[in-house]
């Protein structure tokens, strides 16, 4: 019954987020002129000395403080964090704005939620301007906290977070920015798994820690996936926890039970390489445009790149973490410094790369993670 | 006795270094971290600190006894768990209370029986029902999606207000203060104390010492059990993984506030402080916008000298107080070889 | 006659050996699990399999059979698994850096053995209690590592002898150089504890070191080479795990301390010290390591998986306990 009222409201979110990344608009704002658009403003980019001009006037120098905190310090979360950096060292130039970054990662796992908690509600006790929280806290654990932080006057987004999840009309956030978890990262994984292997093979499946909204909403979409695809069979599945030993010594088991799988379904990249691993210890074959087993994570980190040159991970879903960490900051600029009003959920492109298309991924998130370290202590 | 100089009696009341140590502290944040003395900010993290108190004191009990009880973190969290369930169910709030309380009660029973009756090593039970109760919580959270109860009088379990202050700070404080006496006052307290000084000795005198441990065990899981329907009440959401470690910072506070783990030595006040220490130090740092990484190793060097100067000063204290009793005052100048009862 | 009796006697020293043998309980239930295993599951007594399971159990065998010298003496070492991501930082990131490999391990053997001295102080020394002391610097080594990396794995380290050292390549057939390490150590740490004066100092030290101090045991000096041992194989099993990961996460070492105990007591040692074995700490890390390949192959639900291991460890140690009674009652009925 819930699922089903879920999967309706799916297509209706998905809908929406077509139109946005269709139109390539930056932040959802309505500005893309002033803020080119990411990446296509990374690539080239327009800018507009008047229009800098007159933001600069309203800006007048003016200093934002941001409190980013990430569920664990990982690839991802660098990636992410270097891009905003990227975007702030540029409206800084242009606008005239100033920044104090904090980071502060709770220590422990993606569990960690209490840490979480008390890092945010010190930020509201220090009157931060913006704070963007990703959190593996459920919905309904930090809705009171930005409730509060809303009070003081301060600005709450999250990014990263399967926010389709979530009742929208429930949201304390400025904005979400992220992906769509269901369509964009488990679906795609799911449609390239079937398109791969021709609409029939055996898989197997690594997750993350049971109880999480990430895998939650990718286990969604890849059964959506597969629905699609009845001649797709999964065999086995086990928790790789989201790191790669075990997510290694996960498909190496399974790998036993079940040596003649096609592919591999890791629900993040370091547990999708962790399975490569397992495959190259089990002596099988990686996939090779026509035998061999498939692998296919999702994050779209600069080791999985690498592994896809390599041969040794044949795709992942790149879920945007760039393009998020730039937008972030598009959001906070526009809503802070320009007062605008904000789209609550602000979704980035994602897609499947594979060997066809690795090189630019690379290259974008290379070139954001080699930002000077101005804003980082 | 006799030739005690004023400093000595000062500094041999026990606790009285942590205090004087968690005094300074709140002197350098008052000064060094903005907004650490805002009234919202301290009501949060005292708010945020409850549960560790109340199972910080039943953990007093268990290491007094000699015993130690890493189950209690995961326990509250499950109890947290279980009573926000039957919550959402629509039972009302007293049936969420009881159904928390008996969680606990039924993992601290379960300790109680292999460590007591079946005679094995608590650490490792504890550690197998950490697991266990820690594994309970994700199958109930995979199965049920525990994101708030309707009932307005569950979520006042914590919430009421009375002088400004919460009645999960109210509640944590009357458990202290209440086991505080039964822990000095009564002869179910005396026994804990006779327990962990030496079993031996102990079971010569005439006390049962595996009963005295089985109610320490019991009382342990209950206050967990409590402490998560508490949790339960504030946050008015669980998940997978709530209050994990909490144990462990349980254990760290009592043994900083100078409850030691061979047994037979320390209070409920000074493992409170103990746990104030740790959380102001946390909240310190975090006002003072320190990154968490350097805040965690800050954290473990001031446990270690925590330890230490409490140690030295109660060697200190004792070897000039019973300066008569020769025999004792070469065993305390000896060095203690095993710390870990 | 006499003849006879030899004869009943050697059969029941035969029995009592095995009855009594401290891990009896635990090994027949392993006994159990793997026949049943055998029968049900047709993958699982597979050479693939138990190459596997052999290759996954490395890391906890080195951690326990560190932790199970450190129990014998009478202490506890929570800071194993940050002393094993230290480790592996460093050999990683020295490798990175064009350092020689044979330095970096050097380096990276010298820092676990250098944060199990500094624990052994601590312990020894400062007279902090273990427990704490040692969770002081499980802490302190997490901080250290998370800062060090930014929380960014460490790459780019891998090279032909890295594959060979985190068992991905393997010399002869199955056997790769992780499990020829795991035999000198557990060959040469059963030396030390059977026939070594420092070895019978250690379970001296574990069982009652006033006693040991007064029969002129430098107890601080045992407790302390304890310790060291236990950082270095730490050590070992850092450098180890860099290679089989082919990466190394800043928090690699999570969660490693509590198997690592919990093989150890499983195996036999005992928290209150002067017990344990070195075949004990295998068996334990074997346990540990076929639970996790059992709960995969039959494919328990992941959620359940934390139950199931906790149910384990209570079960295992219930049932050492249990075929401890019974082996002294055996006793009691074979001399009366």
């Amino acid at each position: 019954m819930e699922d089903k009222v879920r999967i309706e409201k799916d297509v209706e979110v998905s809908r929406r987020s077509i139109l946005r990344t269709s139109a390539l608009v930056g932040a959802g704002i309505g500005a893309a002129q002033i803020f080119g658009t990411t990446p296509v403003a990374a690539l080239g980019g327009t800018t507009n000395a008047t229009l800098d001009k007159a933001i600069k006037e309203i800006v007048k120098g003016k200093t934002i403080k941001v409190g980013f905190t990430p569920p664990v310090l990982s690839e991802n979360f660098t990636q992410i964090e270097s891009a905003a950096w990227r975007k702030m060292a540029e409206f800084e130039k242009r606008f005239g704005v100033k920044w104090v970054w904090e980071r502060q990662a709770p220590v422990g796992d993606f569990n960690a939620v209490q840490g979480t908690l008390g890092i945010v509600q010190s930020w509201i006790s220090r009157k931060f301007d913006a704070i963007a929280v990703c959190t593996g806290a459920n919905f309904a654990t930090v809705q009171d906290l930005y409730k509060t932080a809303n009070s003081k006057g301060l600005k709450v987004f999250q990014f990263n977070q399967p926010a389709e999840l979530y009742p929208e009309d429930q949201l304390q956030t400025v904005a979400n920015i992220g992906y769509d978890n269901r369509w964009q990262s488990g679906y795609l994984a799911g449609k390239y798994v079937a398109k791969t292997l021709g609409g029939k093979g055996n898989i197997l499946q690594i997750w993350g820690p049971s109880g999480s909204d990430w895998t939650r909403g990718r286990r969604i979409g890849f059964d959506k996936a597969l629905k699609e695809h009845p001649g797709i069979k999964v065999l086995g599945e086990a928790d790789g926890g989201y790191v790669r030993d075990k997510g290694f010594t996960a498909a190496q088991d399974l790998l036993t039970k079940y040596p003649n799988v096609n592919a591999i379904y890791g629900e993040n990249e370091e547990m999708a390489l962790g399975a490569s691993q397992a495959i190259d210890a089990a002596g099988l074959k990686h996939w090779n445009g026509k035998t061999g087993i498939v692998t296919i994570g999702a994050d779209g980190l600069v080791s999985g790149f690498k592994a896809i040159a390599a041969g040794k991970l044949t795709a992942t879903v790149d879920i945007g973490g760039i393009d998020q960490g730039q937008n972030l900051i598009e959001a906070i600029f526009a809503d802070v410094a320009l007062g605008q009003t904000l789209t609550q959920i602000i979704n980035n492109p994602t897609q499947v790369v594979d060997k066809t298309n690795y090189k630019w991924h690379q290259a974008y998130a290379e070139w954001a993670l080699a930002t000077p370290r101005k804003y980082g202590k | 006795m006799r030739n005690q100089s004023k400093f000595s009696k000062f500094i041999a009341i026990e606790g009285i270094v942590i205090l004087i140590a968690f005094v300074l502290m709140l002197i350098f944040f008052s000064i060094q971290a903005e907004s650490f003395l805002d009234q919202d900010s301290i009501r949060y993290y005292i708010n945020e600190a409850v549960p560790i108190f109340v199972i910080t004191v039943g953990l007093t009990f268990v290491i007094i006894a000699g015993g130690i009880d890493l189950s209690i973190g995961s326990v509250l969290g499950l109890s947290a768990g279980t009573s926000l369930m039957v919550s959402m169910w629509g039972w009302p709030v007293w049936m969420a209370i009881i159904v928390g309380l008996l969680t606990g009660l039924s993992f601290g029973l379960l300790n109680a029986v292999i460590i007591t009756v079946f005679k094995v090593n608590d650490f490792i039970v504890t550690l197998g029902t950490l697991y266990i109760a820690s594994g309970a919580l994700t199958v109930l959270t995979d199965n049920i999606q525990l994101v708030g109860t309707q009932d307005e009088n569950f979520l006042k379990i914590s919430d009421i207000e009375f002088l400004g202050i919460t009645s999960a700070i109210w509640m944590a404080l009357i458990i202290a203060i209440v086991l505080e006496l039964v822990l000095v006052k009564t002869s179910f307290g005396r026994r804990i104390f006779a327990t962990g000084i030496g079993e031996t000795p102990a079971l010569i005198a005439g006390i049962s010492t595996q009963k005295t441990k089985f109610g320490a065990y019991l009382m342990s899981g209950g206050l967990a059990g409590f402490g998560g329907v508490i949790l339960a009440s504030h946050l008015n959401s669980v998940q997978s993984g709530l209050a994990g470690g909490y144990e462990l910072t349980a254990i760290a506070s009592a043994v900083l506030g100078g409850v030691s783990l061979a047994g037979g030595r320390g209070s409920v006040w000074r493992a409170i402080l103990g746990v104030l220490f740790l959380t102001t130090l946390n909240q310190g740092l975090l006002l003072m916008g320190i990154d968490p990484l350097i805040f965690q190793i800050v954290t473990g060097l001031c446990i270690l000298v925590g330890v230490v100067v409490d140690r030295g000063v109660y060697k200190f204290a004792l070897t000039r107080s019973i300066e008569t009793s020769p025999t004792v005052s070469v065993f305390l100048g000896g060095k203690k070889v095993k710390s870990w009862r | 006659m006499a003849l006879n009796y030899t004869k009943i006697s050697k059969n029941t020293s035969l029995q009592n050996r095995i009855v009594q043998d401290p891990s009896f309980g635990i090994i027949a239930l392993l006994l159990f699990a793997i026949i049943l295993m055998t029968i049900l599951e047709p993958s699982f007594a597979t050479s693939g399999n138990v190459t596997n399971i052999v290759n996954a159990m490395m890391t906890v065998s080195f951690l326990a059979l560190g932790m199970t010298i450190v129990l014998i003496a009478g202490g506890l070492d929570l800071s194993v698994g940050s002393t094993m991501a230290v480790t592996a930082g460093v050999a990683g990131k020295f490798i990175s850096y064009g350092i020689d490999m044979k330095v970096a391990f050097i380096c990276a053997l010298a820092i676990g053995t250098g944060i199990g001295v500094i624990n052994g102080l601590l312990v020894t020394k400062l007279g902090i209690p273990d427990f704490i002391a040692t969770l002081a610097m499980l802490g302190i080594g997490q901080g250290v590592i998370l800062l060090w990396t930014q929380g960014v794995p460490i790459l780019d380290y891998m090279n032909e002898t890295y594959y060979y050292i985190g068992g991905l390549k393997k010399i002869v057939g199955p056997i790769s150089i992780p499990m020829i390490v795991v035999v000198v150590v557990s060959i040469a740490l059963a030396i030390i504890l059977k026939r070594t004066k420092f070895g019978l100092n250690l379970y001296a030290v574990g069982s009652s070191p006033f006693s040991a101090r007064n029969s002129g045991v430098n107890v601080d000096l045992i407790k302390i080479s304890a310790y060291a041992i236990s950082g270095f194989l730490a050590a070992i099993a850092g450098i180890h795990i860099a290679g089989r990961t082919t990466t190394i996460p800043p928090l690699i070492g999570k969660g490693y301390e509590i198997s690592a105990i919990a093989a150890a007591v499983i195996g036999g040692a005992s928290l209150l010290g002067g017990k344990g074995r070195v075949i004990g700490a295998l068996i334990g890390a074997l346990t540990l390591t076929l639970t996790r390949n059992i709960i995969n192959l039959v494919g328990i639900e992941s959620s359940w998986q934390a139950i199931v291991t906790g149910s384990v460890l209570v079960g295992a140690v219930l049932a050492n306990r249990a075929s401890g009674e019974f082996g002294k009652k055996l006793n009691r009925r074979i001399r009366t």
